[in-house]
């Protein structure tokens, strides 16, 4: 039975170290309930820790203490390759600004490579690309390579990405940073769509325009949470 | 999935041919080295081999020395052989060879040619065989015969076309002799006498009627078994050295040489070409095992953004090793094949050039193989290793 908290943080830190060794703290103390389908934006000052939280939650940092529950389970010590792997690649699909997508593949081979390491066969995860470009409207760009692309169609290759094996959650850090103002609204229509059909996101973002898309927004200031249930007023 | 990952490593070295192609040549270079250095030792040992073939390690050879200083000529005779035969308790067999050169004409012709004379036996010891009519006999060598048997080369030096030789006649120091024989062809042989190039008489006859003191007498003795050829050395010393009169502060005025040691030096110094030639091969192929590491290296330099993506998608750590190792084992396992190839050539060109005798054997192309793939393992898996274990955010940022 699937559990009403999709992630929840209790008291999380995470400190960086220099190379000389000092220690940087950035989050301090961060707690938050994210609910399973809920869509949510994180604000905050330049180098407040949105990326770094953001990061944790997708398992792609350890956090330094504190607990993490995924789905109900404390994950926050896990440290088994095995493990984070499958989470990173079956629980949630993350979406960067930047769309860190590799320029040697195409925009096909780019979307199904997450089922690759899934173990899927060739066939069934390109069909599933397929159905995904087609939903986002770039099928006709599938044997593109990324740098054939525009900014717009590259951020949509990276959420085609981010959905092959169709995670529950979404984690997307400024994907419309790199954007003019009509691909990001565009990006925009797409979250709001994935979360009409259930995902759960979670979004960091710089402008209160993408923000309204959002249920609520979660402020963060100084490696902490500051408000966690703004609201603005939502586009529809 | 193996397989993909296969392609995609195969698609990244086709995507850099030159550094691809660079890396490659140390491991084709090495790989070649080696297959070049088994054939080239092993034909260095075969021909060893060869040469002493025959040559059994319990016999002995004797022959005349002069010591320093002295006059007179050696006392070493053709019949201290059976003197020896008789009074030797470890000598089991004795053969004498007289060997010298003289002129021998046949009609108008005629040609300086090295004359051996021989025991009865001396054939069958030698594994030599006749193409056409008989051997020499005990008779005649008791009775000194003018009997001659013809090595497979000078039939064609003396005689002009197809004859019947047995039965015609040649002529040295204008003394008629009748030939009996001829041999087949026998090849290289070992120490200075070349079968196919000399011509066999009755040992009695070549050191009385032809070669006179200009003889060189060599005696060939057979120690009963291998252990004793020690004491047999000191045996037959001693009967020598009482044979020819020698005072007790003489030096002795003959060599005693056991094949044995003979054989076992040269097969040896023929291994150690061997080794020392691996070991050159080692060399560069650790060289180039070194070159790949670093071509690997930079490439998961460059690739560290990729590999974050990996991981940020769901790449496990054996998935991103595997990866790099899988192109490292293929950088050198398609070196290596081309070594095999160029090896294989190079062997192929020094024999046909005969330059080296050369003995193709499957040792070099194996050897050279399993090392240029354990090269591209070894060498591969630290980088491979170092990539695997990037943390994801940092390689993400870095370029
Ligand atoms: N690898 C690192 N080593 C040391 N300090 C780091 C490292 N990564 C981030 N930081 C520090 O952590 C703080 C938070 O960084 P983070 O990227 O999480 O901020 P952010 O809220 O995402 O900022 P922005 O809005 O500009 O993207 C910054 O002050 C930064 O200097
Ligand atoms: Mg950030």
């Amino acid at each position: 039975m699937k559990k009403e908290l999709a992630i929840k943080l209790n008291n999380v830190h995470k400190s960086y170290f220099l190379a000389n060794g000092d220690e940087v703290p950035v989050l301090k103390g961060i707690n938050l309930e994210i609910k399973n389908g809920e869509f949510v934006a994180l604000m905050g000052e330049s180098g407040g820790g949105k990326t770094t939280l953001l990061n944790i939650i997708g398992v792609l940092h350890p956090l330094s203490s504190g607990e993490y529950y995924l789905d109900g389970e404390n994950i926050g010590e896990v440290q088994d390759d095995f493990t984070l792997a499958y989470i990173r690649n079956k629980k949630m699909g993350f979406v960067f600004q930047q769309f860190n997508l590799y320029l040697r593949l195409t925009a096909l081979k780019n979307i199904s490579l997450p089922a690759l390491y899934a173990g899927q066969e060739r066939q069934v995860r390109e069909k599933k690309a397929m159905e995904l470009m087609e939903s986002v409207g770039i099928k006709n760009r599938a044997e593109y390579k990324p740098t054939e692309l525009s900014g717009g169609q590259q951020q949509r290759v990276s959420i085609c990405r981010s959905l092959i094996n169709d995670p529950e959650i979404l984690l997307a850090d400024e994907p419309t940073g790199a954007l003019d103002s009509k691909s990001g609204l565009e990006i925009m229509k797409i979250f709001s769509d994935l979360k009409k059909r259930g995902k759960t996101i979670i979004m960091v973002t710089h402008t209160s325009e993408v923000a309204k898309y959002a249920d609520r927004v979660i402020f963060l200031r100084d490696g902490k949470v500051v408000d966690n249930d703004y609201k603005l007023t939502s586009h529809y | 999935m193996f397989l993909e990952i296969i392609k995609m490593s195969i698609e990244s070295l086709w995507g850099n041919k030159i550094r691809t192609f660079l890396s490659m040549l140390g491991i084709i270079i090495g790989v070649s080295t080696v297959i070049a250095v088994v054939g080239i030792g092993k034909g260095a040992e075969q021909s060893v081999n060869e040469q002493f073939q025959g040559l059994s390690a319990n016999s002995l050879i004797i022959m005349s020395s002069r010591s320093r200083g002295s006059t007179g000529s050696s006392n070493l005779k053709a019949s201290d052989a059976s003197v020896v035969k008789e009074k030797a308790e470890y000598i089991t067999e004795a053969t004498s060879l007289v060997r010298g050169s003289e002129t021998v004409s046949v009609g108008k012709e005629s040609a300086n040619v090295s004359i051996l004379g021989i025991d009865h036996n001396y054939f069958d010891v030698s594994n030599y065989t006749l193409k056409e009519g008989e051997s020499i006999t005990e008779e005649d060598i008791d009775s000194r015969e003018k009997k001659v048997i013809l090595g497979f080369n000078t039939v064609e030096n003396l005689f002009e076309g197809d004859v019947d030789l047995v039965g015609q006649n040649i002529t040295i120091k204008g003394k008629s002799y009748e030939i009996i024989g001829v041999l087949d062809e026998i090849g290289s042989s070992f120490g200075p006498v070349v079968p196919d190039d000399s011509i066999f008489v009755p040992y009695t006859t070549a050191e009385k009627s032809i070669l006179g003191t200009k003889a060189f007498i060599l005696l060939n003795l057979t120690v009963g078994s291998v252990e004793n050829v020690e004491v047999a050395t000191q045996e037959v010393s001693a009967i020598l050295r009482e044979e020819h009169k020698l005072k007790a502060s003489a030096d002795d005025d003959f060599r005693i040489s056991d094949a044995g040691s003979m054989v076992g030096a040269a097969q040896e110094s023929a291994q150690l070409m061997t080794v020392l030639l691996t070991a050159v091969a080692a060399i560069v192929l650790l060289v180039s095992g070194i070159g790949i590491m670093n071509v690997m290296f930079v490439t998961v330099a460059e690739r560290t953004r990729e590999i974050g993506i990996a991981k940020a998608i769901g790449a496990k750590q054996f998935d991103v090793l595997s990866q790099f190792l899988l192109e490292s084992v293929a950088l050198s396992t398609i070196g290596g094949f081309f070594g095999i190839i160029l090896g294989l050539g190079a062997l192929y060109l020094i024999n046909y050039l005969n330059i080296m005798l050369i003995a193709y054997t499957v040792i070099g192309p194996i050897v050279g193989f399993s090392f240029s793939v354990i090269v591209g393992v070894f060498f591969g898996f630290y980088p491979a290793f170092k990539a695997s274990r990037l943390d994801p955010v940092d390689a993400l940022r870095g370029e």
